[in-house]
């Protein structure tokens, strides 16, 4: 993983207070002292990555540069590395006890909560999904396998679009006869969704990041939490 | 009239806190569960003592030679300790005969004091987190199975017979992890490693050898005397990048780690692999603690509270500990403990018979 | 033994006192009595199984509440449908809600937009809803078992997490309930396989399968994952494979068996060129060079869509060109299909990309005869003679009826199957 002068440059204009106060969120957050022990470096992490094997990433630098409070590096890899980690967890034989899966969830967390522009590129094309679990209830749905939005997926996809209704019948279990939805959701289980995304404060995270998705989201689940005594 | 001193568990821990006993002319009672004496070293064939290189053979033989027939020292094979009542100065021990289980009469001993040396076992890898294998591929073995190869003169890969082109040790195994549980380092094991790629070199030299590691521990002289031969001598070559996970391909098994000086991935093929297993507390240690009623710390091992300057102490005054049953030790940690308990022993064994003599 | 014999002799013994973890479940009860949470208990009817330190895990046969997968019943119908049916051909009844959620692990594992608040709540207030019903939860995808481990560890941890979840439940009138044991269907599928061995009805001796483990089923919270010591002497988890042997297939080992699929999350919407490569580059085509599988199975959604799914595009890459595809589907999918399930009206292979058609064949499954009534049932759904696929249409088929006798389990505890009760 690139840790040079020449990788950590184009963060070199950002104040370090704000590199600072963003190392210290990442420390402050409850899983934190979870997920970090100490780590001497036997590379454990890395041999079993998969994106260690594709990207110049590396979960052991991750954890080195947390443990060392770099946070100069800490704040390149928010901006950067921790969106290559494919969340296989792993890492987590490592035999310390650490988790960097884990502290990377931590870092893009902050990253979100804190708008970063690398969380907005790196999100760009996924709002979709964000929609659908918000709206629905499940995170993907029979209506998103189209051959233009996953073209490398063969003639599967283009024949799954072209008969999705009437496949979708074709099948007996009576909740999946659904094509907007992966399953048939209940209106108060939905309702019961929004009131645990608006409580946990996940609403204000994706109004960091995507604006345009927030308005889209309000205007979803206003009324049902007005029922309910909510206010957006 | 000095009471006897009881000395349990006859490897070279034991066996050297018997000897300082009697030449010391006090009366030892030498228990070993066995039906020989030798610890370790005999029962996994050790071929040679690390650092002097001499074989375990010679060694052992040398030490079993001084309590044998010596006029101080009665040793019972087969036997295991049950039990103890009494105080410091005033035990009473009891012994039983470990092929006559059921129906079998035991024997009380008084002693004045106690000596533990039970020793400790090898780490079983299939406990381990990490894929290693073991079960699975006959080709991946321990430093216990390479040593047995060794007293026999050979080194071959366990599937075919014949000599390996290429092997690997993996340092660490069931040591200094926190999943496992056994955070502690086993202190003998980079040595050990290191010494035996040095017998591969020596019986086969064309083979290449590799050592992977997190740190290499090399206390005070192994580092000129073992290490640098290894590295300079016969070209061990020493990875910083521990093995993850071991698997066949073809003929073949695959070692997949991260060479973590260069920074990538590594995965070599290797016709023999072995684990670097580290130091439990052995089921003797276990049942000791149990049957005495002494203190174990968190690992199992007998709690040495006085540490570091009274190592042979336990939580039980009168009872001493020699070597690895106290935790990871090396040579001449356990001869060194072993000298220190009996000087202990043989003074409280003094001043009793004193104290019984008013 | 799997997948060899050992020359040397070795056999591993798991000692459970040497557990180097406490038992979680101890702790789930712990806060029950202080009055912390409702411990939703495991029915009555249970297989014992082995978790990695040699602990028992009480698996559910029947009086299930199916947490189904977003990915699974999307896009690969024919795994639930699978899961569903094999359940009614033992007679074990189950329930499939309608008061389910995702558990919207996409959210937290890929975008970071959702935390441990919010992630708990969802896991609670999923488990609460099967509470309400008295059915027990059984978890269909690898990543939602995984991350509901993680969630009880965190509960478990954080006493101001359990709190605010409390809160939130509250709020929506529900209690806050953990169950007594977090189950994947994997686990019930490897409970019951001598089961489903005595009434497959077709020879699979001459398939060859290799099996991708998923790794949020047995990385995350490694301890608690099914490991039997005659399945890779106990060093590799069991499911899987241990159904696969119990069909009677030939389990094929490669070099990359603990290698992560590449599905990524984020990366198989928008990097797919690295789940892809990784897909067929470390899975895959190892598969083919070391083991030539027949097929390879899995027991994880997203697995089962990165392998599936990645192979087309590889084609075109000079490497690959010109290899057979490697059908991949779940084990569920394979055990219906062995028990004489219809491989469109129930596997629904049809929106599986990777070419099926030779494993079919090879099975002795005229796909070209099933395909056409299933066809037929298509054209009777778009002339709107029926609305719906039914499950007595499927139901029907080759193959012994369930039948309640008591059977002995692998580890020797005799279990009677159940009355058929199936929930409407």
């Amino acid at each position: 993983m690139a840790t040079t002068v020449e990788a950590l440059a184009p963060y070199a204009a950002v104040p370090l207070e704000e590199k600072e106060r963003l190392l210290a969120q990442v420390q402050a957050d409850p899983r934190y002292t979870d997920y970090l022990f100490g780590c001497y470096e036997c590379g454990i992490c890395v041999a079993a990555c998969p994106s260690a094997r594709f990207y110049d990433f590396s979960p052991r630098v991750i954890a080195q540069a947390l443990a060392r409070e770099d946070v100069e590096l800490a704040y390149k890899q928010m901006n950067e590395d921790v969106w290559e980690c494919s969340q296989c967890f792993s890492c987590l034989r490592c035999p310390r006890g650490n988790n960097p899966g884990g502290l990377i969830l931590i870092m893009r967390e902050v990253a979100v909560n804190n708008g970063l522009r690398s969380a907005r590129e790196a999100l760009e094309g996924y709002s979709r999904i964000i929609y659908k679990i918000m709206s629905t209830g499940t995170q993907v749905s029979p209506d998103m396998i189209r051959p233009d939005a996953f073209p490398d997926w063969g003639p599967t996809a283009a024949a799954t679009a072209d008969n999705l209704t009437l496949w979708r019948r074709a099948m007996p279990p009576e909740t999946m006869h659904t094509t907007t939805a992966s399953w048939e959701v209940a209106e108060s289980t939905l309702e019961e969704l929004y009131v645990i995304w608006h409580l946990t404060g996940v609403l204000d995270m994706i109004k960091a990041i995507d604006q345009g998705l927030h308005m889209i989201l309000v205007d979803v689940m206003e009324e049902t939490l007005e029922e309910r005594g909510y206010s957006l | 009239m000095t009471q006897p001193i009881v000395v349990i568990g006859g490897g070279p821990a034991g066996l050297e806190a018997a000897r300082a006993i009697g030449d010391l002319g006090v009366p030892c009672v030498l228990v070993e569960a066995r039906d020989r004496l030798g610890g370790n070293p005999d029962s996994a064939s050790y071929s040679t003592i690390t650092l002097d290189r001499r074989t375990a053979r010679e060694a052992l033989d040398t030490m079993i030679g001084a309590v044998t027939d010596h006029p101080y020292i009665t040793v019972h094979l087969e036997t295991e300790v049950v039990g103890r009542s009494g105080h410091a100065g005033t035990f009473q021990v009891s012994l039983q005969k470990t092929n006559h289980r059921n129906g079998s009469v035991g024997t009380a001993v008084d002693a004045a004091a106690i000596v533990i040396a039970t020793g400790f076992d090898h780490f079983d890898p299939g406990r381990e987190t990490q894929m290693y294998g073991y079960y699975e591929f006959d080709d991946v073995i321990t430093l216990v199975d390479a040593e047995r190869m060794f007293s026999e003169h050979r080194f071959v890969k366990p599937s075919t017979g014949e000599p390996p082109k290429r092997v690997c040790f993996i340092q660490c195994v069931g040591s200094r992890d926190r999943r496992i549980g056994n955070e502690y380092c086993s202190k003998v094991c980079c040595g050990v490693a290191s010494k035996q790629a040095i017998e591969i070199k020596q019986l086969l030299p064309d083979a290449k050898v590799w050592i992977f590691y997190i740190d290499m521990r090399m206390y005070g002289h192994w580092e000129e005397k073992i290490y640098w031969p290894a590295q300079e001598q016969y070209k061990v070559q020493y990875v910083r990048g521990i093995v993850t996970e071991i698997l066949r391909k073809g003929d073949s098994l695959l070692i997949r780690g991260e060479d973590t000086t260069l920074g990538r991935p590594m995965e070599i093929p290797m016709d023999v692999v072995v684990l670097s297993v580290g130091m439990v507390p052995s089921t003797g240690t276990r049942h000791i603690a149990r049957a005495l009623e002494i203190p174990q710390d968190k690992y199992g091992f007998i709690d040495t509270p006085n540490v570091p300057l009274d190592p042979v102490s336990t939580g039980v005054e009168g009872i001493y500990v020699a070597g690895a049953a106290a935790g990871p030790k090396d040579l001449e940690d356990s001869v060194g403990m072993a000298n220190m308990a009996a000087m202990r022993a043989v003074a409280l064994a003094r001043r009793q018979s004193l104290v019984a003599a008013e | 033994m799997i997948p060899h014999e050992s020359a040397v002799g070795r056999a591993f013994k798991r000692d459970p006192e040497q557990a180097p973890t406490e038992d979680v479940r101890e702790r789930v009860l712990e806060l029950e009595a202080q009055g912390e949470w409702i411990v939703h208990r495991v029915p009555d009817d249970v297989v014992l199984l082995d978790t990695k330190y040699g602990r028992k895990k009480k698996i559910p046969l029947r009086h299930t509440w199916h947490h189904k997968s977003c990915g699974q019943c999307g896009h690969i119908p024919g795994y639930s449908t699978s899961i569903f049916w094999l359940h009614r051909k033992l007679g074990l009844d189950y329930d499939d809600p309608r008061d389910q959620t995702s558990c919207t692990a996409w959210n937290y594992y890929a975008s970071a937009t959702s935390n441990s608040a919010a992630q708990a709540a969802v896991a609670v207030r999923n488990f609460a809803a099967a509470y309400q019903t008295g059915y027990y939860p059984i978890i269909h995808c690898g990543t939602s078992y995984g991350h509901y481990k993680e969630v009880r560890e965190e509960l478990l941890r954080h006493p101001e997490l359990r709190k605010e979840v409390r809160e939130i439940m509250a709020k929506l009138g529900k209690p806050l309930v953990m169950p007594e044991e977090i189950v994947h269907y994997s686990e019930w599928v490897y409970a019951i396989r001598n089961e489903l061995a005595v009434r497959k009805v077709l020879d699979l001796s001459t398939i060859t399968v290799t099996v991708h483990p998923a790794c949020h089923y047995y990385k995350l919270v490694q301890e608690d994952a099914i490991y039997d010591p005659d399945i890779y002497g106990g060093q590799r988890t069991a499911v899987v494979t241990g159904v696969a042997t119990a069909l009677g297939a030939k389990v094929a080992d490669y070099s990359t068996w603990f290698d992560c699929c590449g599905f990524g999350f984020r990366h198989i919407l928008v990097q797919r060129d690295f789940s892809r490569s990784f897909a067929v580059q470390r899975k895959i085509n190892v598969m083919r060079e070391e083991a030539n599988p027949d097929v390879t199975l899995t027991h994880d959604t997203g697995c089962v869509t990165t392998l599936d799914k990645s192979q087309f595009a590889a084609k075109a890459h000079e490497q690959f060109a010109g290899k057979p595809d490697v059908p991949v589907m779940s084990e569920a999918q394979f055990a219906a299909l062995a028990l004489g399930a219809h491989p469109y009206r129930v596997a629904q292979l049809h929106w599986h990309a990777a070419d099926y058609r030779p494993l079919l064949e090879k099975m002795g499954i005229d796909w070209q005869a099933r395909w056409a009534e299933f066809e037929a049932d298509l054209e009777r759904l778009r002339r709107g003679e029926v609305q719906y696929l039914t499950w007595d249409e499927v139901d029907a088929g080759p193959g012994p009826a369930p039948v309640l006798k008591p059977f002995e389990t692998a580890r020797g505890v005799a279990v009677v199957v159940a009355e058929e009760g199936r929930k409407a």
